[in-house]
């Protein structure tokens, strides 16, 4: 288990709690986590992260950015909403995790962009956007091609005869991808979308930078 | 003091635990009649269900019995058990208040002889020891009770059993006709001591006090550990009777959480402290574990939690277990993550007690209207005109909620007799 305790090499970036709290998806709530242990020990896959979320919780208030965001702690949630169900300060933490996780994408920590999860997530994301379905053949294809051609061709092979039972079963099909009735439409939802979401961002994550001071920051 | 208006110098006080117990003889002593509304046929309320107190461990019978002489001394206190408030009208002229009484079929000539209990054959619920075990039909309600008359439970009444019951007697005093009275009286000032119910431990699904017996709650602890209670005063597993060797307190049970009691409940933490130490006096090789988020001790009475701190078989662990899992042997395990260490652990436990905190009575919602005001989680406000005393104002301890009982006094003493 990696230490967070203060030690003179970690870098803090004191004004990233502050920055987690306005900016991040359920961070004003976070503010009142008051460190029980609840979400870590509800996790089914608290093995699995690199720190529980009370610990990272806590981390976020030292501010231990760099930590925080290159941790698999916010790839590994599986959203069973056990600790947000259970948090006694109904602190959304699924929520917190899954907007970290953008976050660090957004900031371009290379441990984020090149997790597993964050390549499938961008997979599943291509799919849905351009077709509005999700196309198993091209979301696992654009995954395994994201490690790169040889590994692309090797994960690929490997789960060939998984592939062909699901199509002699129908549960795949061959041909064209399905697409949404009206993937036109599609687009112009995810347009006005995006461009709320660059509204409510505008000008935020590089306040989380450690150089970045307290610009826009006064309260 | 002025003569002022016509107004009624009688106080009213609802609810006979010690906080009521303790405004109404306040009151009497200084010199004013009381009316004294209890709903259960004894005195005594939750703190008759304790087994001791903290810190000292001393009993509450002695308390009891000593406010019990008092009550009996008095010529001006006026006691109604089985009784509850109706309704209340008026307001700064006085109020009258409707009070309704349920039949307790037995007269005041009862000499608590138990010849009607022994008559009984069918068994009813026994609320006093919060339902771990049943009553004859025919009951004293606990060995303090005040005052000492047996209850006849009405689901007897025109019964074979009801008639043997009543033939059992040789004084007379079963009066299986005895029916419902409601009746009005005028009074100066109502002083609310309703108190506290424990928050349903139900309601915490993830420690599944429900459906596993080996976990308990504080107030159930009280009764395992009494020598009136259940099991004679002998701490053993619900499931089995065995003596727990591993014992685990788990602390605000239902408090501090926002999807159940938001508030402290101020009490819980001393309690277990006091669990512990009963666990310690009787299990010489047992080890308790207490759970915390933090510890709290009011008022002077840390040194209370030290020196529970010293003994080397009761643990500390900072951690709000997230959940109790059924282990083999009928064994609660307590799940969590240890938050000092960061250790996920999986703990199996002879016996656990949730230490679930104190919610005002006032919450279930059977209060009648009156013109004072509850906060969010139905504690009375003492501001204004309404006088609240002990628990029903916020959650206190025995000696608090008897300093807040006579505070009550002395402001109803002010409310019928200065002029406004």
């Amino acid at each position: 288990m990696t230490h967070a305790s203060p030690t003179p090499t970690k870098k803090y970036d004191l004004n990233f709690a502050r920055w987690v709290y306005e900016n991040v998806d359920g961070g004003d709530r976070m503010a009142l986590c008051m460190q029980c242990g609840t979400c870590s020990g509800s996790c089914p896959v608290g093995q699995q992260m690199d720190y529980g979320p009370r610990k990272l919780f806590m981390m976020i208030r030292a501010g231990l950015k760099e930590e925080v965001l290159k941790s698999n702690t916010l790839w590994n949630c599986v959203s069973c909403y056990n600790c947000v169900v259970r948090c006694p300060r109904k602190v959304p933490v699924t929520y917190i995790l899954h907007d970290l996780a953008t976050v660090a994408v957004r900031e371009g920590y290379a441990e984020a962009k090149e997790s597993d999860n964050s390549r499938f997530a961008k997979a599943f994301w291509w799919s849905a956007a351009k077709y509005g379905r999700t196309d198993e053949r091209l979301v696992t294809a654009l995954y395994y091609f994201s490690f790169g051609m040889g590994e692309g061709y090797k994960r690929g092979m490997a789960n060939m005869p998984i592939a062909m039972g699901m199509v002699k079963t129908k549960r795949m099909h061959l041909g064209m991808p399905h697409k949404c009735k009206n993937t036109g439409e599609l687009k112009k939802i995810l347009a006005k979308a995006a461009e709320i979401e660059a509204r409510s961002h505008a000008g935020g994550a590089g306040n989380a930078n450690p150089a970045g001071g307290t610009a826009g920051h006064d309260k | 003091m002025t003569d002022s208006t016509s107004r009624s110098r009688t106080i009213m006080v609802v609810g006979g635990g010690i906080s009521g117990i303790t405004a109404a003889v306040e009151a009497a002593e200084a010199g004013h009649d009381v009316v004294l509304i209890e709903k259960t046929p004894t005195l005594g309320g939750r703190v008759a269900q304790m087994n001791r107190y903290f810190p000292k461990l001393c009993h509450p019978t002695c308390g009891l019995e000593i406010n019990y002489q008092r009550i009996k001394k008095s010529k001006r206190i006026k006691l109604f058990t089985m009784s509850t408030v109706e309704a209340v009208k008026g307001g700064s002229h006085g109020y009258t208040v409707t009070v309704k009484t349920a039949p307790r079929h037995v007269k005041p000539n009862c000499t608590a002889c138990g010849d009607c209990g022994q008559a009984a054959t069918s068994e009813v619920a026994n609320p006093f020891n919060y339902n771990l075990d049943k009553v004859k039909a025919a009951y004293l309600p606990h060995t303090m009770a005040f005052p000492m008359r047996y209850v006849v439970d009405p689901s007897v009444v025109g019964t074979d059993e009801g008639r043997a019951i009543a033939a059992a007697c040789k004084v007379g005093a079963v009066d299986l006709d005895e029916q419902e009275k409601s009746f009005d009286i005028e009074v100066g000032a109502i002083v609310w001591a309703t108190g506290w119910r424990p928050y349903p431990a139900q309601n915490l699904t993830a420690y599944r006090w429900a459906d596993l017996p080996n976990v308990v709650t504080n107030v159930e602890m009280e009764r395992l550990a009494s020598p009136d209670g259940p099991t004679k005063g002998r701490i053993v597993r619900p499931s089995d009777g065995a003596v727990p060797k591993r014992v685990a307190l788990i602390q605000c049970a239902g408090s501090r959480d926002l999807n159940h009691l938001p508030y402290c409940s101020r009490i819980c933490c001393l309690a277990s402290m006091k669990h512990a130490a009963y666990v310690r006096e009787q299990i010489a090789d047992a080890t308790v574990d207490v759970y915390y988020i933090d510890l709290r001790a009011h008022d002077k009475l840390e040194s209370f939690i030290h020196r529970i701190q010293r003994d080397p078989q009761v643990r500390f662990i900072k951690s709000k277990p997230s959940r109790i899992e059924p282990g083999a042997g009928d064994n609660p395990m307590v799940c969590g993550e240890n938050t000092l260490t960061r250790d996920i652990y999986a703990e199996p436990y002879d016996l656990v007690v949730l230490a679930t905190g104190m919610q005002p009575s006032t919450a279930e919602g059977k209060m009648p209207s009156f013109d004072g005001d509850v906060d969010d989680y139905g504690f009375i406000f003492s501001d204004g005109e309404a006088i609240s005393a002990g628990v029903a104002s916020g959650p206190l301890d025995v000696s608090m909620s008897v300093q807040s009982a006579t505070a009550a006094a002395l402001k109803a003493i002010r409310a019928v007799t200065v002029a406004r």
